[in-house]
């Protein structure tokens, strides 16, 4: 664009240039006054400078300005009418860095020796943007001329809604021209917003609106119900329609351009756009319930099974319609609860929603197929489903009545273990300390044990005294035995005599037939035995009962006894022994033998044994 | 009929006079019924007191532990429930409300595997108390004494036969006992071993406040102290890890 101004300007200089066709230096800036932020190009133009051009170019104090670019030289040439002229431009881009009023002091060049100076130039700098609205040369009229006639104008039902309650968006085009056709560029941003396109007419139904007195033919072009995911200050960008309007150009009153063009006026692509809506969503109350999934409008729920016997394995559908007006599609599959024995899929979901009306309404189904595992009297419990109304202002719950399945035993087998596989621990609730102890142990004195006290002191003696009094109990036992022992052997001489002095009256005592009566000899035998074994008893310190020849023989031997007396000991104890089983044939003789032999075996003992 | 009137007005001043000298039992059980009616703060304050008035037991222990859990003093629960474990240590609600505290420690310790026999001699002290094992020393002592005695006064080798059969059974018995004995009295009387009071205590490589800082516990973990200086403690964690802390952040089981 600057550069075709720099020809026009070029333009607008060149008459000058012709008449005095000497070099020129010349500033200009293509906008003044111009905003603080805007950018504007100041040019220096030198015209009929020659072949040589200009030199040693002093710029001005621009140090209130940004310089953004520059310098950017250009050159032309112009022949007219046989007059050739020329000029150069040096154009700047520059930004004003603060409001008030600048002047551009003179800017000089060397030409052919000579200095110029172009004039001051005062710029004066105002607040915000001075630049008018971009428009194509040609078409600036042509918008102007449309601007008013046609727009597009988008409105919403409410501006203050709650999270999920459906709010309405009419796009209408307004227009006092013809319109050939039109299509949208860019649909709206609905950042926030679920949209859900309310279904339109095709052959667009026109009325007539009258709007500062003017009288436009309106048509919807597009409605969108929306429903805000999000709460707060929330946006509808514009959209954009491309037109095509039919325009008669009042403009040119050249006849030979008019000839060319269309008499009944031109076709003109012409972009209408919507100015932007701001919409308030609040957020939904905090005590929501605690199956609210978001569902906000006015809603029914019927549950449906389709049988209510079946056999195990054999599948069920369990139906969960929810009907209503509201942001069906957003509305999440309510929980169902289930037996534990249940097989139980992720439900198929169908939406069935009718955009024609007013608000949007529709059904949303969801199909569970649960596949009973065992038999027996099954419960679903109620399947529940809330939902915020907007009109009541208030959260609603919505509960099935519960559900009676009867499983009979189906003809497959039931499957060995319900939970194969995926056992659980038992689920802890939470986890807690258990409870204080009502009773226990005596509570005692720190510090004190049981094996400190004078009591168990005492009782750890007891027993040492026990086994104390055990042993010397057993020491004087012995001690008595031992004894005895002595006594005995003290005394066996004195007993064996007496029991031989015994046996010495019955072998010397006559009887009638003046020899020893047959059970007189029988009792001399008896009690030369006796003495000796009672001898030997008491010698060797042995109770009579336990005793034996052969006993009695190693025990003497054991004595350090002299074999031969051994022997004879022997056979005198045999002797007596078969003499009291045969006592007829034991003569008187022999008897005394026997005493003697006895008398000396004792005597012989006793000095040996002690 | 007057001895009958006496012992109603007995009857009727002995709680009223209760109020002024209870005995420990008396408190104890008035704390369990402040406990029981969520009055866990008093409760807590009543057990403390009988703990200060000298006297103590397993039970006592734990309960206070679990006032000290309730009112959200971890460290001090965990103090109580271990010296609760001292005394009733083969307990199975000490050790789960021990087991279960732990567990709300802000530090994992993990412990150092121990040889498993280790573990069963800790099941055989954790099934006595100090007191049973006492007894069970008491018990074998004598029936060796018996076995003794019987083996001197027998006048029969049978009998003598059994006495030493008897008495070398009771004596291995015995033995067991009396270390078992030894063993809890230690575990019972041991002081070198500490719960941390502080929320969260730096633990130093030496016992110096400018030495460098060799991990940070939280309140509630079990340390043994192996070594004092000064105002410090050396102590060691479960897991093995040693280092100083300031002995005030502690306290002794």
């Amino acid at each position: 664009m600057a550069n075709r101004l720099i020809i026009l300007l070029v333009a607008a200089v060149l008459p000058v240039a012709l008449r005095a066709q000497t070099a020129d230096f010349q500033a200009s800036v293509d906008r003044n006054p111009v905003g603080v932020g805007d950018q504007f190009t100041l040019t220096f133009t030198l015209s009929n400078a020659g072949m040589g051009g200009g030199k040693n170019m002093q710029l001005p104090d621009l140090s209130k300005f940004h310089i953004m670019s520059g310098p950017n030289q250009s050159t032309s040439m112009q022949i007219v009418n046989g007059a050739v002229s020329s000029s150069v431009t040096y154009g700047y881009i520059l930004q004003p860095k603060e409001i008030g009023k600048f002047t551009i002091g003179p800017c000089s060049i060397d030409v052919d020796g000579k200095t110029l100076r172009s004039g001051p130039i005062a710029v004066e700098v105002v607040k915000g943007s001075a630049r008018p609205k971009p428009q194509a040369s040609g078409a600036d009229d042509m918008s102007a001329q449309i601007g008013d006639n046609l727009f597009l104008r988008a409105t919403v039902d409410r501006t203050h809604v709650v999270q999920g309650e459906q709010v309405n968006l009419v796009f209408r085009l307004y227009t006092r021209l013809s319109i050939n056709n039109y299509a949208v560029d860019k649909n709206p941003t609905m950042t926030g917003f679920w949209g859900e396109d309310v279904e339109t007419p095709k052959n667009i139904a026109l009325t007539n609106e009258t709007i500062n007195g003017k009288q436009y033919r309106v048509g919807i072009i597009k409605r969108v119900a929306l429903f805000p995911t999000q709460a707060g200050q929330l946006e509808i960008g514009p959209m954009e329609v491309q037109t095509t309007v039919q325009v008669q150009d009042r403009r040119s009153a050249d006849p030979f351009d008019s000839f060319f063009r269309d008499p009944f006026g031109r076709a003109v692509n012409y972009v209408v756009k919507s100015d932007p809506i701001k919409i308030k969503v609040d957020p939904l109350p905090s005590e929501a319930p605690a199956e609210f999934k978001g569902a906000v409008g006015q809603f029914a729920m019927s549950t449906v099974v389709d049988k209510k016997t079946t056999r195990t394995n054999e599948p069920i559908n369990l139906k969960v319609t929810v009907s209503g007006t509201g942001n069906i599609k957003l509305i999440e599959s309510p929980a169902v609860e289930l037996p534990t024995d249940f097989e139980q899929y992720t439900p198929k979901v169908t939406d069935n929603i009718d955009r024609a009306g007013d608000k949007i309404s529709g059904s949303k189904t969801f199909e569970y197929l649960l596949i009973p595992r065992y038999p027996g009297l099954k419960i679903i419990k109620p399947v529940s489903f809330s939902f915020y109304d907007p009109a009541r202002r208030e959260y609603i719950k919505l509960h099935s009545p519960q559900i009676e399945l009867n499983v009979e035993q189906g003809t497959a087998p039931v499957p060995p273990l319900i939970t194969g596989g995926s056992q659980e621990d038992v689920r802890v609730l939470s986890q807690d300390i258990r409870f204080i102890k009502l009773s226990g142990t005596a509570l005692a004195p720190q510090g004190s044990y049981l094996h400190m006290s004078a009591l168990f002191a005492v009782m750890m003696f007891l027993p040492l005294a026990g086994v104390g009094a055990a042993l010397v109990y057993a020491r004087q036992r012995q001690a008595v035995m031992v004894d005895q022992a002595g006594y005995r052997n003290r005394r066996a001489i004195k007993i064996a005599r007496k029991g031989l002095k015994q046996a010495e009256y019955l072998l010397h005592e006559k009887g009638a037939s003046g020899t020893p009566a047959n059970n007189q000899r029988l009792r001399f035998y008896g009690e030369v035995s006796k003495a000796l074994w009672k001898y030997l008893g008491d010698k060797l310190a042995i109770p009579q009962a336990a005793f034996s020849v052969e006993g009695a023989v190693t025990e003497l031997g054991a004595r350090a006894v002299p074999g031969e007396l051994i022997g004879a000991l022997k056979s005198l104890l045999e002797t007596c022994d078969m003499a009291r089983f045969a006592p007829t044939s034991l003569e008187i003789s022999v008897m005394a033998r026997t005493y003697d032999e006895a008398q000396r075996i004792i005597v012989s003992l006793e000095r040996i044994l002690k | 009929m007057t001895a009958f009137r006496c012992l109603v007005a007995l009857l009727i001043l002995i709680p009223a006079s209760a109020s002024f000298g209870q005995t420990p039992e008396q408190l104890f059980r008035e704390a369990n019924q402040l406990y029981q009616q969520g009055k866990v703060p008093d409760a807590r304050d009543l057990y403390e007191k009988i703990l200060s008035s000298g006297y103590s037991s397993g039970e006592l222990y734990y309960n206070l532990g679990n006032a000290y859990y309730k009112t959200g003093s971890l460290a001090r629960a965990i103090l109580n429930y271990e010296r609760a474990m001292r005394l009733i240590g083969g307990d199975e609600d000490v050790r789960h409300n021990l087991q279960l505290a732990n567990m709300m420690t802000t530090d994992r310790i993990e412990p150092i595997p121990k040889l498993f026999v280790w573990d069963y001699w800790q099941v055989c002290k954790d099934a006595f108390s100090l007191r049973s094992a006492t007894l069970l020393a008491y018990l074998f002592y004598v029936l060796v004494a018996g076995a003794v005695a019987l083996f001197l006064l027998a006048r029969t080798y049978a009998l003598r036969k059994v006495a030493l059969l008897s008495g070398g059974g009771a004596l291995v018995a015995f033995c067991f006992c009396a270390l078992l004995f030894a063993s809890k009295l230690t575990d019972a009387t041991r002081t070198d071993e500490a719960v941390l009071m502080a929320q969260i205590a730096t633990v130093k490589n030496s016992p110096d406040p400018k030495s460098s800082d060799a991990f940070v516990l939280h309140g509630g973990s079990k340390v043994q102290l192996i070594d004092h200086l000064g105002s410090w403690s050396k102590i060691r964690l479960a897991d093995g890890k040693v280092g100083w802390v300031e002995a005030a952040s502690l306290e002794v089981i």
